[in-house]
């Protein structure tokens, strides 16, 4: 409870509990009563088989295939027409990072804001899941709508480690082929990695016709780079160090950034992508506040 | 040629242009401390490294540059180059100029080819200098005697109180100390840089009849050397204007010195007085009267030749019938140089010589004991009409502390074995305040004891006191006569003075660099008779015995004149301190410690009072810079005069004068100098020779400025400007 307190604070919370996640478009599944849904019943027809992958629920694995192929499948379900949100988190090392004016690091501010989400959509009765990944998935559970979902997911945004290199690319494109169903997928991330690459994994998800939001937090000093001693700045994931005048770069550097974020920007745009910049400085209920408020 | 052009005052300062490396250091220094942090955005710090790294290197090398200009051009600026010569360097028209007058005060320009004299026409000029300055400019005025005079140091703005200071100038008769006036110009200069920086440049103007004696000194002396290398710095810094109020083919003659035979003489004695007269002309004088006036009455008169280039002398006799102090003055025609053409000498006359006789070895009987013949050849004739009055008394030397010295002229001393301290104090006393002091060794003499009172640093021995040598043979060294004592017996061979027989003598050791003077050495070259002036009087020191213990000198027909003769030049010692040159201090003993009232030759009045020095109490005047008597009066305990007689040098008399080819090349050789023979403030005549100088200390420092403000704007462009952008230049993070 502790633990989930960290991250759920009822303040923030409080603010957030009119608020219904709601989709821009039809999506698949909604909450009997509150939404059109063009599927019956509830997890009831078998669909298809898929090869098991760790995290999967054991209760689903095809014995009887296991039995004569000797190969763990799972069961596909025709599943219930709730809304599925899929949360990804970064936790790779470039998360960690946290300036003297920041409250929090990026990472922190990343798990309350996935955190907050779950809860909130867990309270419409929908179902929620969640993948930590840096350049390879972490940790993944699966979507679930028991209120007692929320529990798990915040112990596995706990337990991950940040420590390595990110690779949005090649993770994007795996995820976008486990998400079967149509949901919402939403990316926490600081998105330092190739912007070409990531757009390529973004698209796909597109491609299964899920809906994207992009929550790209960052730090407010790598946002306005507010240096003014000569700085030896240490490379997190494998970059190197450099040695530099700050206020002589500071121009360079803003415009860099300017550029990055514009590409970003462009990208989603292209793709019909929410992109939602996150401040670490700003309060999280605020950004949530504002982003959710936009949505309805 | 630019660099060509310019000159550096304080070329020292130079050395601190290494300063400029100063920047650098900081910048090296800044690149090793630095701080440290993670930091997850590093692939686009590079980028934008990549990006700028060519704007950032230019802009600090651009910034370190403006850092180094700043500390180079302050460096030069307090090194103080200056312009020479033409182009823009020059000061521009309507700078302000600081002009510094020169005027020589030596006696020469007392000289009068005309109505007016040098001095005179020196003090128009200068007048006429300071009202044909533009209005801003600024004066000083240096007088050019002996020591030369600062009469207006820091410039003047206002031309009205430097003309009041040339009107109020009056001729000392002193001769000119260039070296010293150079130095005061020097000093002038200086300061009026520091303290006065609105003067654009300097401009010394020398009003001077370039008497070769006063411009010139030995060229490869020290004092040459010296003030050839601080003319050639002034040149360095102002424009020199000689304009030369001399007369190539002036003619003078001079009074050279008088003196007596005998000082101080006695009432009745017949005194020789020698006059020697120099013709410093080129032409020959004939029939040149010349006078003796004592205490300013004519006493004799007798006419002369005098050849050219020429010296000859007067000779007078007079005899002085009042005690007291009388003054001698000999005076020679009228020339166009007056100055010169009179001598005075300040003549003490007694009633009679008392002369205190201490003997070391006492005897009941005449003739006997240390001091017998030495009391006979003090006072060998009673005869006034020829000779002075000279009354020995011989005491033991138990008896010197009982006596009252301050009542004799001179003290003997015999064979004194020893001195106590206080004996020892009231001989230095005594002579000190213008006593003449003769001691005779002996064989009673403890030397080491004499060392210890007498000798030494602060003791008033001549000589350090040695073993005694024995029959040394040979005939005696009277070192070519040179000195007054035994300068009578040349030529005098049945004198005998060569040829006393000296049996037993103490060694005696003249320290190095001491004032003493050997008078008379034995063959082996030890000195005999040494002598040293000891305040205002002398002391003579003998090395053997005033009776035949170690010789039988008393029985030689040299013993009784050479007695004499130091006597004589025993009790010289007051007279000589008497007689001074121009500029030198006045001095007496004051009989009582009331103030002494002072009468200048000027017939000026100043009241000085004396200072004690020991047990005497004595008066000095130091402002002696007019020739002729000054009288001391003193009202108590009771009303009493000394006279005092100030002459001129007359070195300066010589009025051969330096030319122009001189001038330039003994004095200021290569340096631009305007020679000119009177003033005009035309521009033709002024300064196409005068280089003028403009100080780039100022502009320099307006550069620092500049740079100083390029350096902030090009610091919070390059630096901080980024650190303060506002939020335009921020990454944009609003929602797409």
């Amino acid at each position: 409870m502790a633990t989930d307190a960290k991250y759920l604070d009822p303040a923030v919370l409080a603010k957030l509990q009119g608020l219904a996640l709601r989709a821009r478009r039809i999506v698949e599944g909604y909450v009997a009563g509150a939404h059109r849904s063009p599927f019956k019943g509830f997890s009831i027809e078998f669909a298809e088989h898929r090869e098991y992958a760790p995290g999967d629920d054991l209760r689903y694995l095809d014995w009887k295939v296991f039995g004569r192929t000797d190969k763990y499948y799972l069961k596909q379900f025709e599943e219930e027409t709730n809304l599925i949100c899929y949360l990804l988190l970064d936790v790779s090392q470039s998360m960690t990072y946290q300036s003297a004016g920041a409250p929090m690091s990026k990472l922190d501010y990343a798990r309350c804001l996935t955190a907050a989400l779950a809860y909130l959509v867990l309270h419409q009765q929908d179902s929620v899941g969640l993948v930590t990944f840096d350049n390879e998935t972490r940790a993944m559970v699966r979507p679930r709508g028991n209120p007692s979902h929320l529990g798990d997911l915040v112990q596995v945004m706990e337990r991950t480690a940040a420590e390595r290199k990110t690779a949005t690319g090649a993770i994007f494109h795996d995820l976008a082929e486990r998400f079967r169903r149509r949901g919402i997928v939403v990316i926490a991330s600081d998105l330092f990695d190739d912007v070409q690459t990531m757009m390529a994994g973004l698209e796909h998800f597109r491609h299964r016709r899920h809906e994207v939001v992009l929550l790209h937090v960052l730090d407010p000093a790598e946002v306005d780079f507010p240096f003014q001693e000569t700085t030896l700045f240490r490379g997190l994931e494998s970059m190197p160090d450099v040695l530099v005048e700050p206020r002589s770069l500071r121009r360079a550097y803003l415009k860099e950034m300017e550029a990055f974020v514009r590409r970003l920007k462009r990208g989603c745009r292209m793709h019909q992508i929410d992109y939602v910049p996150m401040r670490t400085d700003r309060p999280v209920d605020v950004a949530l506040s504002a982003y959710l408020s936009a949505r309805r | 040629m630019f660099l060509l052009a310019l000159g550096i005052t304080n070329l020292a300062m130079l050395g601190w242009l290494a300063a400029a490396a100063i920047p650098v250091v900081i910048h090296l220094l800044s690149r090793r401390r630095y701080r440290e942090m993670p930091w997850a955005a590093v692939e686009h710090l590079l980028a934008a490294l990549r990006a700028s790294r060519r704007r950032i290197r230019f802009e600090q090398w651009l910034l370190l540059v403006v850092r180094m200009l700043i500390v180079v051009l302050i460096v030069l600026a307090v090194a103080e180059p200056h312009g020479r010569g033409g182009g823009f360097l020059s000061a521009p028209a309507g700078a302000r100029t600081h002009r510094v007058i020169v005027l020589d005060g030596s006696y020469s320009m007392a000289f009068k080819p005309g109505e007016t004299s040098r001095f005179d026409q020196a003090k128009a000029l200068a007048r006429r200098i300071v009202e044909d300055s533009p209005r801003g400019d600024a004066f000083s005025l240096v007088l050019m005697t002996e020591p030369a005079r600062a009469v207006v140091a820091a410039p003047a703005l206002e031309p009205g109180e430097l003309l009041r200071e040339i009107d109020n100038l009056a001729l000392p008769d002193t001769s000119a100390d260039l070296a010293g006036a150079l130095a005061r110009v020097e000093e002038i200069l200086a300061a009026a840089r520091r303290e006065q920086p609105g003067l654009d440049r300097a401009e010394v103007y020398f009003l001077t009849d370039l008497c070769r004696v006063g411009w010139t000194a030995e060229p490869d002396s020290a004092a040459g050397r010296a003030v050839r290398d601080r003319a050639g710095r002034i040149a360095q810094q102002a424009a020199l204007v000689v304009i030369d109020l001399g007369q190539a083919e002036a003619e003078n003659r001079a009074v050279a010195s008088v003196q007596t035979d005998r000082a101080p003489a006695t009432v009745g004695e017949t005194v020789t007085i020698h006059a020697v007269l120099r013709n410093f002309g080129r032409q020959d004088r004939p029939g040149q009267d010349v006078e003796l006036l004592v205490d300013e009455r004519r006493a004799a008169h007798k006419t002369l030749d005098l050849p050219a280039d020429a010296s000859r002398t007067v000779v007078f006799s007079h005899r002085f019938d009042a005690p007291g102090p009388h003054l001698v003055e000999i005076r020679l025609a009228a020339d166009a140089l007056d100055v010169d053409n009179h001598r005075w000498l300040a003549l003490e006359v007694k009633d009679d010589i008392r002369a205190l006789v201490v003997d070391g070895r006492p005897s009941g009987r005449a003739i006997e004991g240390a001091a017998g013949y030495l009391a006979v050849a003090l006072a060998p004739s009673a005869d006034r009409k020829t000779g002075p009055a000279i009354q020995p008394e011989v005491v033991p030397e138990s008896a010197l502390v009982e006596r009252d010295l301050g009542r004799y002229d001179a003290v003997f001393l015999a064979d004194v074995a020893q001195f106590t301290a206080g004996e020892a104090r009231l001989l230095d006393n005594f002579v000190r305040g213008g006593g003449g002091l003769a001691i005779f060794l002996g064989p009673r003499v403890l030397a080491d004891r004499y060392r210890r009172e007498l000798g030494g640093k602060d003791g008033l021995l001549p000589a350090e006191l040695g073993a005694v040598v024995e029959r040394p043979g040979g005939r005696l060294d009277p070192l070519g006569y040179r000195h007054p004592i035994v300068r009578p017996f040349r030529g005098q061979e049945r004198a005998g003075l060569l040829t006393t027989p000296v049996d037993k003598y103490v060694k005696l050791d003249v320290p190095a660099g001491s004032d003493a003077t050997v008078v008379l050495a034995t063959s082996s070259g030890d000195p005999l008779v040494v002598e040293r002036p000891w305040g205002l009087g002398r002391v003579v020191l003998v090395a053997t015995s005033a009776d035949r213990s170690w010789t039988p000198m008393p029985l030689w027909p040299s013993y009784v004149p050479l007695v004499q003769e130091i006597l004589a030049f025993a009790i010289g010692g007051r007279q000589a301190a008497e007689n001074v040159l121009v500029g030198q201090a006045i001095a007496g003993e004051a009989p009582g410690a009331g103030p002494v009232s002072i009468r200048t030759p000027r017939g000026k009045n100043e009241t000085i009072q004396p200072s004690q020095e020991g047990l005497t109490a004595v008066w000095r005047f130091s402002d002696t810079t007019a020739s002729g008597p000054y009288v001391a009066r003193f009202e108590t305990p009771t009303v009493s005069n000394q006279l005092r007689a100030v002459n001129v040098d007359t070195v300066e008399s010589d009025l051969t004068k330096l030319n122009e080819s001189a001038l330039r090349g003994e004095v200021w050789p290569g340096a631009p100098l305007a020679y000119q023979t009177t003033w005009t403030d035309s521009p033709t005549t002024r300064p196409a020779t005068i280089a003028r100088r403009s100080s780039l200390a100022r502009p320099l420092l307006y550069a620092v400025l500049a740079l100083l403000v390029i350096e902030t704007l090009l610091a919070r462009r390059f630096g901080r400007a980024g650190a303060e952008a506002n939020s335009n230049d921020q990454v944009s993070m609003t929602k797409e």
